[in-house]
């Protein structure tokens, strides 16, 4: 066994850029998770079941199990660690505020990826409807809370962002 | 009030044993399964995974120091199989690398060889060949022979209950990390720190003290860390002994799907008999548990079946036999409602049948026999503070059953394709571990000079929001603020021989131990205020809102003050507390006592339409009463709640675990296997406590809220069966679940398949008597 060649991966990552060597089949989940620290993308499945591992690729939700490290190359990732980038203790995002309001969360291991894909379908659906919202979590999978709260959580995200 | 962890899980910044800070020289291990579900293994060839420049060690069941053996009831489960394997998955060797990618290669190429011995993959054939783990169990109340002369209809039936995967959406992993001497320090996804901590000591053949357990949160468990999270704990701390190195094991999800143990299938026989007017006289049932190759926690889990097989109904004679079988699949676990459901799915059955027979509505049968006040149960016990009748009672007052069989019936009628059907899933659940010497928990609560508050005990986060009611329970004792108390990991140096978390007991144990830790320290500071602030009655201070009052006057003291003053008057500011729930026991040479601390009970109404042409259907709604006690937390319990009910309606629905005849299993991958999603929950859920009933037996009146909540879920089979029975109303109608859309199908129109296909599709049920001596009379 052969170890592969090694390439440059230049990706910006919640606004910064990072550079690292890496190896072909490296997954962006791996990348973000063992090379840049970025822990929160969780990893359920291993392939793209789940959608535990969602991230924003130039503001789209992906599944970074099922994308190469250098697949990244020259690109904009936002992970969960993102979307509140100051860090003030008590700024959470619109999103994460009604997730913990409306108790759309257990063990928490599906969370990050369920935000992240909820992030651009908020920008394009400021006033979804509940049907629109099951769509969008259609991929999400969640065995803790039985999904109820998740859709709360939602509808009381938009009716933040809205009134602002 | 949210969940502990919700910021940290909003953000991201929650960890999980694979989130921890990677440490100087951290190795992967991964493991190599044997590829057949029974035979000898005569050869491990390792030397091409060996020769791998970044291949550390390979591990075989020779390098164990200690015992291999890690059986938790039985001993007989080996950590790495050494002569013979039992199931397909078995872990036979271990390879220590680099990095985890290097891990997986170099474990597969490494072949086993195996010589194939006999497969068994049916409980049923398995009793026959008497592979029988432990004693079979009876439960016996009046006299069941007796009773069926006067019955005016009995029916027998067959029931095939299905297993299930536990999906925690975290798959199983540990982390171990070598300390001085012989002592490792372990991170793991456990609900049963003490149980890695011991196991690990033994595989390693030290002293318990010298392996310590921590553990923070896990992602999800429902059981299926209890006891199964134990093998890799205990084979990451064997290669980090081994390496000198820190070792990380986390299964892949094929790994985890494979190698791990699931919800227990079950095969079970029933015979009920009742008057006619509904009232049950006699039931019986054999229940035959697929145990899978080893005991694991089988035996703990079928006596939960034993104690929940009359469901939530008295029935004044009652013979239950169960036995549990060894089979050639991954050892089956702990699974929410632990044995429980399989025993009240097969009751719920019987009523089905029962009430087909008396041409009545099943509900009718079931109201009729709800367990009232004083009754007995199969066990001995009595029901006390009986709750089945007033949630069944609040549920139609709140609801309007006859109402939605008019809708239902309306409907019916309009509609040719499509069906809708109603079931009522009354419930019952005791509360309390079995094994009455598991029935104890500790605390340990440091209060500090700022006033903050750490508070520690044997309780896993896994979810459920312990943490949650543990803040909670700890602010509202010491009339503090919730912000003030932090939530430890669990740990074992800091709490000993803690209880797994487990049968819905963790609140009422820890938190029983952490009323009595803050209680403690509380006489102790009252006592301090007596004697600075000179009063007479140290029973007449008390804190509010972090004030010191006396006789409901403040005193000028702050929390803080209090604390202070302690402080510096030399006045221990911890204590570590225990509990024990008083009064159970049970007696397993009678098979009677009192095993339950007390019962939580619920009804549910739920209805679903059927594509009768194309077998799919909707859940329309799933309307509850939930007999909670007065909740810690209710927005915590509603989730558990509404998670439980999806995995229950999961389970009677769309997961459809099987194994192949040869022992393999058929979904080695989350795409094959079949969870619920955001569109399976009904868009009709409501959620109703039964108001203002104390439960004096549990921390300030609440009641336990984990398992019984799924139970709900298995209503879903007998409204789905009513919608099919409304379609094709002289069709005999199996008791075979998951109803799978497939399945579905199969019971409409199985009849009209040629009968080749019907039979390998019906499953080769061997016919039985299964009740011999006496007849079987249907008259209606
Ligand atoms: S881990 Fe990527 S979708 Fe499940
Ligand atoms: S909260 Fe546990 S999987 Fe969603």
């Amino acid at each position: 066994m052969e170890n592969a060649p090694l390439f440059s991966v230049k990706v910006t990552v919640n606004g910064q850029l990072f550079e690292r060597e890496v190896e072909p089949r490296l997954l962006l989940s791996d990348f973000l998770r063992h090379e840049l620290a970025l822990t929160g993308t969780h990893v359920g499945c291993e392939h793209g079941v789940c959608g535990a591992c969602t991230v924003l690729l130039n503001g789209e939700a992906v599944r970074s199990c099922l994308i190469f490290a250098v697949q990244a190359h020259g690109q904009e990732i936002v992970t969960v660690e993102g979307l509140t980038p100051d860090g003030g203790r008590e700024a959470l995002h619109p999103l994460q505020e009604a997730f913990r309001e409306a108790h759309g969360l257990q063990c928490g291991f599906c969370t990050p990826g369920i935000l992240m894909t909820l992030i651009p379908f908020l920008q394009e659906h400021p006033q979804p409807s509940e049907g629109e919202i099951r769509e969008a979590l259609s991929g999400n999978l969640c065995r803790c809370t039985g999904y109820h709260n998740i859709v709360k959580a939602v509808q009381l995200a938009a009716e933040t962002l809205r009134h602002g | 009030m949210s969940h502990y962890d919700a910021t940290h899980h909003t953000r991201g910044t929650s960890r999980y044993v694979g989130d921890l800070p990677e440490p100087e020289g951290l190795c992967h291990a991964a493991i190599v399964p044997s590829p057949l579900a029974h035979g000898k293994l005569v050869r491990l060839d390792s030397a091409a995974a060996l020769a791998l420049p970044e291949v550390i060690a390979v591990i075989t069941a020779g390098d164990i120091p200690g015992e291999n053996q890690i059986g938790p009831l039985i001993q007989d489960e080996e950590l790495l199989a050494s002569e013979t394997v039992h199931f397909s998955g078995q872990p036979l060797a271990i390879v220590v690398a680099e990095t985890p990618e290097l891990a997986r290669r170099a474990a597969g190429m490494i072949r086993p060889e195996i010589v194939l011995l006999p497969i068994i993959t049916d409980p049923r054939e398995a009793f026959d060949r008497g592979e029988i783990i432990g004693a079979t169990r009876q439960f016996v109340l009046g006299n069941v022979e007796s009773a069926w002369a006067a019955c005016d209809v009995v029916v027998e039936g067959r029931c095939d209950i299905g297993g299930q995967e536990h999906v925690y959406l975290e798959t199983q992993g540990a982390r171990a990390l070598p300390g001085e001497g012989d002592a490792i320090k372990l991170y793991s996804s456990t609900q049963s720190p003490y149980v890695v901590q011991r196991s690990v000591a033994k595989v390693l053949g030290v002293p318990y003290h010298l392996i310590e357990v921590d553990v923070k949160r896990i992602g999800g468990g429902f059981g299926g860390k209890e006891d199964q999270a134990t093998p890799w704990a205990c084979l990451a701390a064997l290669a980090c002994r081994l390496t000198g190195r820190p070792v990380e094991l986390i299964l892949s999800r094929h790994d985890d799907l494979l190698m791990t143990g699931k919800r227990h299938a079950y095969s079970s026989d029933f015979k009920i008999g009742l008057d006619k007017t509904g009232k049950i006289l006699a039931y019986a049932v054999r229940h035959y548990q697929n145990a899978g190759a080893s005991a694991d926690l089988s035996p703990a889990i079928l006596e939960r079946t034993l104690f929940h097989s009359t469901n939530a109904y008295y029935i004044p004679n009652v013979h239950i036999f169960a036995a549990s079988c060894r089979t050639n699949i991954p050892p089956a676990t702990a699974f929410r409602g632990f044995g429980g459901p399989q025993g009240m799915f097969v009751i719920e059955s019987a009523i089905a049948k029962a009430a087909e027979a008396l041409g009545i509505p099943r509900e009718e049968i079931q109201r009729r026999n709800l367990i009232r006040e004083g009754q007995e149960f199969p066990y001995g016990q009595q029901a006390e503070r009986a709750r089945a009748e007033a949630t069944w009672e609040k549920a139609d007052a709140l609801y309007d059953l006859a109402a939605i069989h008019r809708k239902i019936e309306q409907y019916n009628r309009d509609h040719y394709e499509t069906k809708k059907g109603l079931a009522v899933m009354p419930i019952c659940f005791g509360i309390s571990f079995t094994a009455t010497f598991m029935n104890q928990g500790s605390a340990l609560v440091h209060i500090y000079t700022d006033g903050s508050v750490s508070i520690s005990t044997g309780a896993v986060e896994m979810g459920q929001g312990i943490s949650s009611k543990l803040a909670n329970i700890t602010a509202r004792t010491l009339g503090i603020g919730e912000s003030r108390i932090k939530v430890e990991s669990t740990n074992t140096t800091r709490i000993a021989n803690m209880s797994p978390s487990a049968a819905s007991a963790t609140t009422d144990l820890c938190g029983g131990a952490a009323i009595r830790a803050c209680e403690e320290i509380l006489a102790r500071l009252r006592r301090l205020a007596a004697r600075e602030l000179q009063l007479g009655d140290e029973t007449a201070i008390t804190i509010e809102n972090e004030q010191v009052r006396y006789q409901g006057q403040a005193t000028g003291w702050s929390w803080r003050k209090l604390v202070e003053t302690a402080y510096f008057s030399r006045i221990s500011l911890s204590a570590h507390a225990f509990y024990a729930t008083p009064n159970i026991y049970f007696d397993k040479q009678k098979e009677k006592g009192r095993p339950f601390n007390y019962h939580v009970y619920g009804t549910a109404i739920l209805e679903a339409t059927v594509d009768c042409l194309r077998g799919t259907y909707d859940i329309d709604a799933v309307k509850i009463v939930h007999d909670l006690g007065r909740p810690l937390n209710a927005v915590v319990d509603l989730g558990q709640i509404e998670g439980g009910l999806a995995q229950g309606l999961g389970w009677m629905t769309v997961e459809d675990l099987q194994f192949d005849h040869t022992g393999k299993l058929l979904a080695g991958a989350l795409a094959n296997y079949k969870l619920p999603e955001v569109y399976f929950m009904p868009e009709d859920l409501q959620v109703n406590f039964l108001e203002n009933d104390d439960n004096p037996n549990a921390p300030y009146g609440s009641k336990a809220v984990g398992e019984p909540p799924l139970l709900y879920g298995l209503g879903v089979f007998f409204a789905l069966r009513n919608a099919a029975r409304a379609f094709r109303p002289g069709k005999t109608l199996s008791f075979h679940a998951p109803m799978t859309p497939e399945r579905l199908l199969l019971e409409l129109y199985g009849d009209q398949m040629p009968p080749d296909e019907r039979q390998s599709a019906e499953g080769n049920g061997k016919t039985r008597q299964p009740f011999p001596d006496t007849s079987t009379k249907e008259k209606a």
